[in-house]
């Protein structure tokens, strides 16, 4: 896209041959002499001890889930318990590179990670910052239930190690005391201080969202690295593959940069495999998978391969060197990178697993082969400690993790939520809904030119930001201030505010967005804040949650809803739900952008809001007018909630028809979940979904001139929330209500406020609530819209037909009971 | 296949027909052959039957309803079947008459929309709206009389509005009844003096309702299509015409004497049948001819002048007058008239008249004689230009002193058609003609 990078036909037909480097595999062949050199014996010892406690944790959590008891403590756990023994080399081995700023996201197997970098910390950090640490976290609830339980008093490590695994536990068995008042569990347990990012239920689901961890490392210039972990089955999935491209994309080395500075290289993310080469049953290598090696993967993403190595994960000193090469890599600029870890997993998938997929000779060999009794055999033979200094850790590490789990179930100091008590402690924690204008307000934002320079904001000062002169009659639209200057206004003010807030998405730098609300950000917006992103929506939108998770404030875009499917798991699993499956620890101040076409057929002209609307913890809108759309976009972004942010293709151009004075050049907000009387009136009351607003104008008008019927018209602007008051109000004058919208009638968020005002307001009701949408259809092409989208003609007719009769009216449309019942019948 | 069923033409002049009723709703299942609506043309009633068989999947006219000819009234098709093909322009063309509305119009006011009991047949469910029951409790009005005017026949706001504009109230111990389930919703009512509210009942559908003491007490009747029809012609012919009517008398006694020889001889003549009218219509038919101004329409500024007499005959039927056309009277005999006019009168009775058989007259005669009226200004039957009527029997003295029988004549003419001159020559040969009947018979 950028023009000063020509593509000529020469360059593009040159003849030649592509050819790749040697990719490393399991090449650490140091031995214990040079190992000595650089590991005290006290290190030696931690890392035993870290994949002994990684073991013993999970043989607990095995028993538990198999026999009921643990070493004398009994308990029934029927949550999941995803393990992974014989795979601690592995997580020990990356964490122990990894310092207080750098960041891991867990696989789906991930209690050994989570540990492993938990104990790396504690191990980085001093008494000091440790014991604040965890003195401030949820107001020290966790702090208490293990502080001076400790057989050495004032040893703050000991401690800290403690409260390491009693939060894990804890958040494992569901207790409020855990890291995630036990809203996360087991596949979503994560503590950020100590640079623990969530794991995720989702296989691969980490992958874009590390990424855009890293990504706020890397616009913001802080320091540290990110690690993606995933098993090998997550290499089949297309939101971690989107996640490699996009974080090799050649422009933030080539492009990224400001006056000469901040040009800080490639993206710090590590994308680590732990291959245990089974995804659950499905044997990657040899069956679903043709990779045959992962970190062949590499070479495909760029020119540097990726600096992908293969290293043996059942050797924690291995693992060690390669990480740590890696991260040298990144903080030079080099990223990003991948490993291949090579290790297995002796357990089953879960406790139902009874190996299926693999046969015993093969376990047992894995078994033969223990990460943990090799290594111990290697610090005893080669003289660095004997087996009673290993004994004595291990039966202190039994001892502790026994401790721990009684703990953990003890319903006196680690109780589950009280819904009975507190029936609203969930409700809380779904949105964060606070305001903060500025992520970072102690940051100067980085722009390229003053704001009162920008070319579109001197093109808006020669617009009228009202849609009708002083007469009474409209502009040409060429002077009206439009609904697409209203968001663009918003989103510029905010990048001179915020310093964090980034904006990305396809074509939008240079073009300016494919709907032109971005022209003028390109001259003003470095392209560490402001870039075109892959046509990768699983990443985008993913990433954009990571980048949120590590501090920073985004906005992303889909260039039509159409593609909300492409960003399934991104919207509906990560972004909705990281506030609250953290209890609330997590703030998500990301607006992503959906265009919502009209011409496009099929696959370009759908209204989705219900998909997102269905999902709780998200914020939707999809404001209509320019004055709306405006104060929407400031809420969303001085907010900390997530939020869908629908615009209509149908009405950028469109000018402020109802607020008096126009659009205001400054800034303000529209409070989410606040319809809007667009007109008043007294017989019936039409609720409009987005551009039909217009529509619903139309027909009150002819209502008004030609059956003398004064219809109210309710632009819902918000989605989620949606206050029903201000409707219901409406309901009670007029006794009469249709809502309309462009989305698919069936599941729609139209019937969704039917029946809610049905249940609200049945006694003041003279006809059932009717919804007028879309019929369910494919959109066909522009020519026949008018047989699927609602017309102002065909509100009449819905009116005339199901709710008050209008003698002399001939309806165009047939939307009677006895065809919708045949419609549904057939599925239509 | 959905099949439009169309309002059928009953003859040229005829543009639109009024539904009277239909005995098919949408979504019963009728066979090809069965009754499915009813309607009258201006002068007429008919039933249709079905084209075809299946379901009555839309109704686009509804009762009351004036459908011009060979519009869609109803479609018949497969339950279910897509008909927004037939639900488009030309039924909107043909309402477009009914279309405009009062200005400004309250929504209460929108409730001649057509009406429907708010009790289905087969179906013990009364329909109404929340909202409007909460209001017929709050305010007493008897939510099972209330004509509905929502989808599917429930009642809603604005039907209870209207009864409320109407005035009416139900009794205290209707409602009570109502609300203890023990109300008989459409039997009918006694009326008992001097209970502070009381009801009238007429049909089930346009019950009125009334408060009060029976002083107040009274019917509505909707006009009948007819009633309609002749109010616009009267209305229209009084106020477009310059009428005027001229009174006369003949010496009835040789009609009188005719008459009598004709019922004396009825076994041998056959004939005991004829009446003095018909005998005027003779005379009519025989004068006419040669007063072409007279036998004639005035369209615009344009005579019509037949070159037969078609004389209307005023026939008092229930529905209303009716005014069968007896084509080329002139051309008939004396007993081919008194079949003719005997037949058109069985028929107008009977509402078998075709609309082709109620136009095209260029004179007409009507009769209250029979009623003792002595004299009388008929009211011209547009277009033509004028109309005879015929009188009782009055006995008078000639200058002799000797008693006759008078029969008088009064004969309204179109003064912008007519002067008063050639119109009394009319009236005076008519006379003539009848006080030397025989003479006329003979001619």
């Amino acid at each position: 896209m950028p023009k000063n990078q020509y593509i000529s036909p020469s360059d593009a037909f040159a003849s030649g041959s592509l050819t790749f480097d040697k990719i490393p595999l399991c090449q650490y062949k140091k031995t214990l002499a040079q190992e000595k050199k650089l590991y005290t014996k006290a290190d030696f010892m931690r890392i035993y001890r870290d994949m002994r406690i990684i073991r013993e944790f999970e043989t607990m959590l095995n028993d538990i889930k198999t026999k009921s008891a643990y070493n004398g403590v009994e308990y029934n756990n029927p949550g999941p318990a995803h393990l992974s023994i014989g795979q601690e080399a592995s997580a020990v081995g990356q964490a122990y590179c990894l310092d207080i700023n750098d960041f891991t996201f867990g696989s789906h197997r991930s209690h050994g990670e989570i540990l492993a970098k938990g104990l790396s910390s504690i191990e980085k950090l001093t008494e000091t910052e440790l014991y604040d640490i965890m003195q401030e976290f949820l107001g020290g609830n966790i702090l208490r239930v293990v502080e001076g339980k400790q057989e050495k008093q004032g040893d703050v490590k000991e401690l800290a190690v403690d409260f390491l695994l009693y939060g894990a536990l804890a958040e494992i068995f569901a207790r409020t005391t855990g890291f995630n008042k036990g809203l996360g569990g087991s596949m979503h347990a994560f503590f950020i201080p100590f640079g623990i990012f969530p794991n995720n239920a989702i296989v691969g689901g980490a992958a874009p969202v590390a990424l855009g961890a890293a990504l706020y490392k890397r616009s913001n210039h802080k320091k540290g690295i990110v690690i993606a972990n995933s098993g090998d089955g997550a290499l089949g999935r297309g939101p971690v593959l989107e996640a490699l491209n996009m974080a090799s994309m050649d422009q933030i080395r080539k492009l990224w940069g400001m006056d000469g500075k901040y040009e800080d290289g490639g993206m710090p993310i590590l994308f680590n495999v732990f291959n245990n080469f089974y995804g659950m049953g499905g044997q990657t290598r040899g069956e679903t998978m043709g990779f045959d090696i992962a970190a062949r993967l590499g070479a495909g993403f760029s020119p540097d391969m990726l600096h992908a190595e293969k290293v043996n994960g059942y050797d924690p000193l291995a693992v060690i060197d390669a990480t740590q090469r890696k991260k040298e890599l990144l903080l030079k600029g080099e990223g990003p990178a991948m490993l291949e870890v090579a290790t297995y997993r002796v357990s089953g998938h879960s406790p139902s697993d009874s190996s299926t997929y693999r046969s015993e000779e093969e376990i047992e060999e894995w078994k033969a082969a223990c990460p943990i009794a090799a290594y111990r055999k290697k610090m005893v033979e080669g003289g660095i400690a004997t087996e009673e200094e290993f004994d004595a850790i291990e039966s202190d590490i039994i001892k502790r993790i026994t401790k721990i789990c009684r703990m953990s179930i003890d319903e006196e100091i680690s109780p589950r939520m009280d819904l009975d008590s507190q029936p609203d402690i969930i409700s809380s924690i779904m949105f964060s809904n606070q305001s903060v204008p500025s992520m970072d307000p102690d940051r100067e934002a980085e722009v390229l030119i003053p704001k009162e320079e920008n070319p579109r904001i001197k093109q808006l000062a020669g617009k009228v930001r009202y849609a009708f002169d002083e007469k009474g009659d409209m502009l040409p639209k060429i002077k009206q201030f439009g609904l697409r200057d209203g968001i663009f206004e918003a989103i510029l003010d905010k990048f001179y505010e915020d310093p964090t807030l980034i904006a990305y998405g396809e074509d939008n730098r240079d073009w300016g967005g494919a709907f032109a609300v971005y022209r003028g950000l390109t001259e003003a917006i470095p392209y560490h804040r402001f870039f075109n992103s892959p046509i990768s929506e699983a990443a985008i939108v993913g990433s954009a949650v990571g980048y949120a998770m590590a501090g920073g404030r985004a906005i992303v875009e889909l260039m039509y809803a159409d593609f909300i499917g492409c960003a399934g798991d991104e919207i509906f699993n990560q972004l909705s739900k990281w506030q609250s499956m953290s209890a609330g620890i997590l703030k998500m101040p990301v607006v992503v952008r959906v265009s919502v076409g009209s011409k496009y057929g099929a696959q370009h002209s759908q209204d989705w809001t219900a998909l997102t609307a269905h999902i709780p913890g998200l914020k939707v809108c999809f404001p209509a007018t320019p004055y709306d759309a405006k104060g929407l976009m400031c809420a969303a972004l001085n907010g900390t909630d997530p939020v869908i942010f629908f615009e209509s293709q149908r009405i950028y151009d469109i000018g402020e028809q109802f607020h008096e004075g126009g659009v205001p050049q400054g800034s303000y907000e529209i409070p989410f979940g606040e319809p809007d009387v667009k007109r008043v009136g007294t017989d019936v009351t039409i609720l409009t979904i987005g551009a039909v607003l217009y529509r619903g104008l139309a027909a009150a008008q002819k209502l008004q001139e030609q059956y003398g019927i004064s219809a109210e018209v309710i632009d819902a602007r918000s989605i989620v929330p949606f206050n029903y008051e201000k409707v219901l109000e409406s309901v009670k004058k007029t006794g009469r209500i249709i809502i309309v919208g462009d989305a698919c009638d069936r599941n729609s968020v139209m019937r969704d406020m039917a029946s809610n005002i049905a249940e609200m307001a049945f006694d003041y009701l003279d006809a059932p609530p009717v919804v007028f949408g879309s019929r369910n259809w494919i959109t066909p092409a522009y020519e026949f819209e008018k047989y699927f989208f609602p017309q102002a003609d065909g509100i009449i007719d819905v009116i005339s037909q199901k709710i008050l009769p209008i003698p002399g009216h001939v309806s165009t449309v047939n939307e009677s009971e006895i065809e919708h019942i045949e419609r549904n019948k057939q599925g239509l | 296949m959905a099949n439009p069923v169309i309002m059928p033409r009953q003859g040229q002049s005829v543009e639109a027909c009024i539904i009277t009723a239909w005995h098919k709703k949408v979504g019963d299942t009728v066979s090809a052959g069965e009754l499915l609506f009813s309607y009258e043309t201006d002068k007429s009633a008919f039933d249709e039957k079905s084209p075809v068989s299946g379901t009555v999947l839309a109704i686009l006219a509804s009762d009351g309803d004036v459908v011009p000819c060979l519009d869609t009234v109803c479609i018949i098709g497969r339950a279910g079947e897509d008909i927004s093909a037939f639900t488009g322009a030309p039924v909107a063309e043909a309402k477009e008459e009914e279309v405009v509305p009062e200005m400004p119009m309250a929504v209460s006011s929108l409730a001649q929309a057509p009406a429907h009991s708010a009790r289905q047949e087969g179906d013990d469910i009364l329909r109404i709206s929340p909202r409007a029951k909460a209001l017929a409790l709050q305010t007493g009005v008897d939510m099972t009389r209330v004509a509905a005017t929502g989808p599917h026949g429930r009642i809603i706001q604005r039907d209870i509005d209207a009864a409320l504009d109407s005035g009416y109230h139900s009794t205290v111990a209707d409602v009570e009844a109502y609300l203890a389930g023990e109300y008989k919703g459409n039997t009918a009512v006694t009326v008992t003096q001097g209970t502070a509210l009381e009801v009238v009942k007429t049909q089930p559908d346009n019950t009125v309702y009334v408060s009060g003491t029976d002083f107040g007490l009274y019917e509505e009747a909707p006009m009948s299509g007819v009633r309609k029809a002749i109010s616009r012609s009267m209305c229209a012919s009084l106020t477009e015409m310059a009428q005027l009517t001229l009174n006369a008398s003949f010496d009835a006694t040789a009609v009188m004497e005719y008459r009598k020889h004709l019922k004396e001889n009825a076994e041998i003549l056959g004939l005991g049948k004829i009446t003095l009218n018909d005998m005027v219509l003779y005379a009519v038919s025989r004068t006419l001819l040669g007063h072409p101004y007279i036998n004639a329409n005035l369209i615009g500024e344009t005579f019509r002048l037949y070159h037969h007499a078609n004389i209307g005959l005023a026939v008092d039927t229930d529905r209303g007058l009716l005014v069968p056309t007896l084509f080329g009277a002139d051309t008939m005999t004396l007993s081919q008239i008194a079949a003719a006019s005997k037949g058109a009168a069985e028929r107008a009775r009977s509402g078998q008249l075709s609309p082709d058989e109620m136009s095209g007259g260029s004179f007409t005669v009507t009769n209250l004689g029979s009623l003792g009226i002595e004299s009388f200004t008929p009211v011209i039957n547009p277009p033509q230009t004028a109309i005879l009527g015929v009188c009782t029997i009055t006995n008078r003295l000639r200058a002799d002193g000797s008693v006759y029988p008078a029969m008088g004549l009064s004969l309204t003419f179109d003064h912008r058609a007519v002067d008063g001159a050639p119109a009394a020559k009319f009236l005076a040969e008519l006379c003539t003609n009848l006080e030397n009947f025989q003479m006329l018979l003979a001619k």
